[in-house]
């Protein structure tokens, strides 16, 4: 057969293939999806399908021209795109994710977050001690504006602790503000912290280390200019999902920095690849804990909710952190 | 962030980035350049403020009766479009954001398959790194990707860092139809017998002269005659051709798209056999050059 007769014999077969690819590319969807259950349908799109993966490998082998191969080639990536779409994502895989996915990716690279607990908490309560013993050291490290501005939210009247943190007025709408704020900001920390690791770590373990010394420079200000009290009951709730969040996106980033440094007997492309599909999972996860974090501490932190009730709460928070990211598809280790 | 871009080349030459698939074809894709992608990201920029103009719009207005949900809302929709709109768009929309979908690119794992949401989360958290070094605060996200331009340069198949760790690459995808005859063939005489040798070219060279006849009107005169020439010598150095010389050195063109018609005869036999290489073009003007046996 030459190539006149190949194409005359076979160009009806493309064209049909290349209107069922338009038609299923105009609506997004796989062939399982546009006609669930029309076994005939599919079965006729891979059929057609790797036909034209024949021909592709016929014209190669016979050296039919570039232009042959050419229309084939873009025929058969728009077919391979199609049939080989990644799985659709369904509400199912989220919620495998949050039960047990996010726990046993962080139990897998629980060195990582304990490098990054270090890195993190190590500055922050050395700061904080520091700061605690001499609060004027506090300035050298956070800009006055902010200090002062904090200062300001956490003062205690005398004596009627836990019921006074704002003007009740416009407690409800400035609440609201501070949980997109909190989701904003807090997310994009973590997320760049992840992304920073790319640069062999060192961007990841700044990001920790900036935020640990910050945090722990303003907590020792507020504790060693006695506004301990409003302080501490207000951060304890969302802390334990706020900093461990961050811990762990700092973790992830440096999943992807180790990688990159030792990438053991893998190149050091292949580690990053690899390494950087758990990677990620712990950056969403950290993500999905912030949110929750940020809702907590707009809502529930600053509501006015007796000292005892709060400290328990978020003693429980803690607890319940720990017990999630440490128990929560143990089931599934084992098994695997 | 466009501070960059007068600077940034597009690629001159196509690179290609080739994969095997499950049904054991070796596929072909064609990298998609710095310039293209720097046309996508406008694109998708234009697009995202646009989003968050028409998000300040809509705020301002629900901002008339309460004022903080409208504030908490522009925050949440500022967050996700730094940092959710490539992610969602190339995770769930096959590896396409409108910007890509308008230049014909798209992100696919360098495997050849469609990426699925955690790629596409891996190499859009790393934009962040990419786009150093920054116009303004890099919380504004005006970033001129000086480091992913390097990278792209470094890498050689087009990768800023997200693609790296995320094992993707960005193709370019176009559409091509199906090959046609060159007209002209079916009006070239083929070449008298008795000036010929007993050599066959071989399909590869007879494909190559079609290509060739194919794209002939992107070239002036001259010069797809002089380009054709060094292949005419050859064919007819090969093929022990006695005919007149003029033939060769003067109109190369027309020579070599004779041999075609020569051994690529038109009217194609109607055998199915399917025999080798050589003896393929050999159906039945071919016979007296000594290919009788095949048939």
């Amino acid at each position: 057969m030459n190539k006149r007769q190949f194409v005359a014999r076979r160009e009806a077969d493309w064209k049909r293939f290349e209107a069922l690819l338009e038609r299923f590319q105009q609506r997004g969807r796989t062939p399982v999806e546009e006609a669930p259950g029309d076994e005939d349908a599919v079965g006729q799109f891979s059929r057609m399908f790797r036909e034209v993966c024949q021909d592709l490998s016929l014209a190669q082998s016979r050296g039919w021209g570039r232009s042959l191969t050419k229309y084939l080639n873009d025929l058969v990536t728009r077919g391979h795109n199609t049939f080989y779409r990644a799985p659709p994502a369904r509400l199912q895989g989220l919620k495998d994710f949050v039960v047990s996915g996010f726990p046993r990716v962080f139990r897998r690279n629980l060195w990582y977050f304990i490098t990054a607990c270090l890195l993190f908490f190590g500055p922050l309560a050395v700061t904080w001690v520091l700061v605690q013993r001499e609060p004027d050291l506090a300035r050298r490290v956070v800009p006055i504006q902010q200090l002062e501005q904090a200062a300001e939210s956490y003062e205690s009247s005398p004596g009627t602790a836990g019921s006074s943190w704002r003007k009740p007025r416009d407690d409800s709408g400035e609440r609201i503000i501070m949980a997109g704020f909190y989701t904003q900001h807090n997310i994009s920390i973590a997320f760049d912290c992840f992304g920073r690791g790319i640069l062999l770590g060192v961007g990841t373990a700044y990001t920790l280390l900036y935020n640990g010394i910050a945090i722990g420079a303003i907590a020792g200000y507020l504790v060693g200019t006695n506004r301990h009290a409003k302080f501490l009951t207000f951060v304890i709730s969302h802390g334990a999902f706020e900093l461990v969040a961050i811990a762990i996106a700092g973790g992830a980033g440096l999943v992807l920095g180790h990688a990159l440094l030792h990438p053991g007997r893998r190149s050091r492309l292949e580690a990053l690849a690899e390494r950087g599909r758990e990677a990620i999972q712990l950056a969403a996860g950290a993500g999905g804990m912030l949110l929750i974090a940020a809702m907590i501490e707009a809502f529930w932190s600053p509501a006015d909710i007796p000292d005892l009730l709060k400290v328990t709460v978020g003693i429980l928070m803690w607890i319940l952190v720990g017990v999630y990211l440490s128990l929560s598809g143990r089931w599934e280790d084992r098994a695997s | 962030m466009t501070s960059a871009s007068p600077i940034i080349p597009v690629a001159q030459t196509t690179l290609d980035h080739v994969v095997v698939t499950p049904e054991n074809v070796v596929l072909t894709f064609q990298l998609a350049g710095p310039g293209s992608r720097l046309g996508a990201f406008l694109i998708d920029l234009v697009i995202r403020m646009g989003l968050f103009g028409a998000a300040v719009l809509i705020s301002s207005t629900v901002g008339l009766f309460v004022i903080s949900l409208s504030v908490a809302g522009l925050l949440v929709v500022y967050f996700a479009l730094d940092w959710l709109y490539f992610t969602v768009c190339e995770g769930f929309l096959g590896g396409q954001t409108p910007g890509k979908r308008m230049f014909g690119l798209r992100v696919i794992h360098e495997a050849g398959y469609p990426i699925s949401g955690w790629e596409a989360g891996v190499r859009n958290f790393v934009r962040a790194m990419d786009a150093a070094p920054y116009l303004a605060g890099g919380n504004l996200g005006l970033g001129v990707y000086g480091v992913g331009w390097l990278a792209m340069l470094a890498t050689g198949n087009f990768r800023r860092l997200g693609d790296l760790a995320g094992q993707t690459i960005v193709i370019q995808e176009r559409r091509v139809t199906v090959p046609r005859e060159p007209v002209i063939l079916s009006k070239i005489e083929p070449l008298p017998r008795q000036d010929l040798g007993r050599w066959i070219p071989p399909v590869t060279t007879l494909a190559l002269i079609e290509e060739f006849l194919e794209r002939r009107l992107v070239l002036d005169y001259e010069r797809g005659h002089s380009l054709c020439r060094s292949l005419a010598r050859v064919l007819a150095q090969r093929l022990e051709y006695k005919g007149p010389k003029e033939l060769v050195e003067r109109y190369p063109m027309a020579f070599v798209a004779r041999v075609y018609a020569t051994f690529h005869p038109v009217e194609a036999g109607e055998d199915w056999r399917d025999s080798e290489t050589s003896a393929d073009v050999g159906t039945p003007r071919s016979a007296p050059l000594g290919l009788g046996g095949s048939r």
